[in-house]
């Protein structure tokens, strides 16, 4: 499979890159990993007649901790490295867990958070962890920028609010206060190499070790054309204890903000049956983390 | 237009100009005549076109040409030194694991960057360092055998 022809940039800093964009816009892409843009490109999906490569521009590629309160992470990081990254695995969990499931270990070598969430597929596994992080993205072009919360972010499938001279510079992520966990599960039909049927995320934070549930997000993947936050069922967790029987009923309510197709993935019915059983599964497993808590 | 680039191909400096939209994979194959990359899917599906670039496997399919100046790739050519096999290598060879041999070289260097950081891995690490690589011939348990094989012959050495 051939690639189409284009004229290569490869900017070294951030200012020649937003430069880039602002000249070139709906002809350029940017490039980062590659793995979803060249696929395009060789299946002659997408036809740039430029390709903006980001990975020499400075800061793209790190993870800053920002005094414990907060991370900022490039656009450019990889899965592999937020995979084996310790603060990320330990604060923001959901993250690392789905970093550790995209594709496999060569296609997560390259594979970045920022090209994962700016080619919004519904299936991707990157947007329920960052939805119920509630991560900031911010969006850089030459004439200034902007922070928009991930919930915002999506428009549709394969679309966002990014426009043609903006860049995705990096996400902005609190930490979650004290008694919070959070966890993240894929269903793929097998373990490596598959795009989910259905992914879930979510966060839980608790008063105690032993309290009543303060705040929690649930974030679905592969059951509408965006990833969705199960607001209903978020509703009806916050201020109860933490019970099996009440996340059996998020579950429930979880399926309702659902509008998942049949494919050769799996039938409409088996993915509403996963959601609940996968929402329930996943709450459990954010409650265990949230009681295990450590400062 | 094409433009220049500089890298090192299993230890050796290359230098070269390039077309943009060449991957790497090509220009080692089809430029430098290193064909132990191969050329399956191009899609990032089926890991034959592994090869390790500044230390970490990555599909060469997916890479371009260009993305690769300035860093450092190793091929399969580049495993065996002055005519002897890697251990890995040999350990695929003993094992039976090779069959067509399509998947082999990808097999070898996602199994080489494995027990590059990791010199005892359990079976599941090894399914998963290598859950990129797909071979046809279905030889999966003699090639999980070869690289727990070749990662006692590894460390065994180191410890001697
Ligand atoms: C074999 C294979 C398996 C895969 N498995 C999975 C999987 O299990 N789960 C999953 O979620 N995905 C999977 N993917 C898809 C892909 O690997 C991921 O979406 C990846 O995170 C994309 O990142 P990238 O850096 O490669 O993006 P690129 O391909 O470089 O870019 C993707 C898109 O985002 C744009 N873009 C990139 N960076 C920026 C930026 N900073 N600002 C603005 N726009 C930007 C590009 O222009 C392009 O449109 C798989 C792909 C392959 C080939
Ligand atoms: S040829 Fe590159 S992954 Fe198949
Ligand atoms: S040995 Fe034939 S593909 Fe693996």
């Amino acid at each position: 499979m051939l690639l189409p022809r284009f004229e290569y940039h490869e900017p070294t800093t951030l200012e020649d890159a937003l430069n880039l964009l602002h000249e070139l816009g709906g002809n350029a892409r940017v490039l980062a990993g590659g793995t979803d843009l060249l696929v395009k490109m060789k299946r002659k999906l997408e036809k740039p007649s430029h390709v903006i490569s980001v990975a020499r521009v400075p800061g793209m590629d790190q993870i800053i901790p920002r005094n414990g309160h907060a991370v900022t992470i490039g656009a450019g990081v990889t899965a592999a490295e937020l995979a084996r990254n310790e603060l990320v695995m330990d604060r923001f969990t959901p993250l690392a867990i789905a970093a550790g499931k995209l594709g496999a270990p060569p296609i997560r070598n390259r594979a970045s958070i920022g090209g994962n969430l700016a080619n919004a597929r519904p299936a991707a596994d990157f947007p329920p962890p960052c939805m119920v992080l509630n991560a900031t993205l911010k969006l850089k072009s030459a004439k200034g920028e902007r922070d928009i919360p991930v919930n915002d972010f999506f428009r549709g499938p394969g679309e966002t609010v990014i426009e043609p001279n903006e860049l995705l510079v990096s996400l902005h992520i609190e930490t979650p206060p004290p008694w919070s966990g959070g966890s993240y599960i894929k269903l793929g039909a097998r373990k490596a190499m598959e795009i989910s049927m259905v992914n879930v995320a979510a966060m839980i934070t608790l008063q105690s070790a032993d309290g009543p549930i303060v705040d929690v997000r649930i974030a679905l993947g592969a059951v509408a054309p965006t990833p969705v936050r199960a607001l209903a069922a978020e509703d009806l967790l916050v201020g109860a204890i933490p019970s099996e029987e009440l996340f059996r009923k998020a579950g429930e309510i979880g399926v309702g903000m659902c509008s998942p197709i049949t494919d050769h993935r799996g039938t409409m019915e088996y993915r509403c049956m996963m959601i609940e059983v996968l929402t329930k599964r996943c709450l459990t497993e954010a409650l265990a983390r949230a009681k295990a808590w450590k400062p | 237009m094409k433009t220049l680039i500089q890298l090192t191909v299993n230890g050796e400096p290359v230098e070269a100009a390039v077309d943009a939209n060449r991957t790497l994979l090509q220009f080692l194959r089809e430029d430098l005549e290193l064909t132990g990359a191969k050329h399956g899917c191009g899609l990032g599906d089926c890991g034959a076109c592994t090869v390790i670039l500044d230390g970490k496997p990555v599909n060469s399919c997916l890479v371009l040409a260009v993305q690769a100046n300035g860093r450092s790739v190793l091929t399969i050519e580049g495993l065996a030194e002055n005519g002897k096999l890697h251990p890995i290598q040999q350990a695929f060879v003993d094992k039976g694991a090779i069959q067509c041999g399509f998947c082999t070289p990808g097999m070898i260097l996602s199994a080489k960057a494995l027990l590059d950081t990791n010199t005892k891995p359990t079976e599941i690490e090894i399914r998963t360092a290598i859950s990129g690589n797909l071979c046809r011939c279905t030889g999966y348990q003699k090639i999980v055998q070869a690289i727990q094989d070749a990662a006692e012959a590894m460390t065994g050495k180191e410890g001697s």
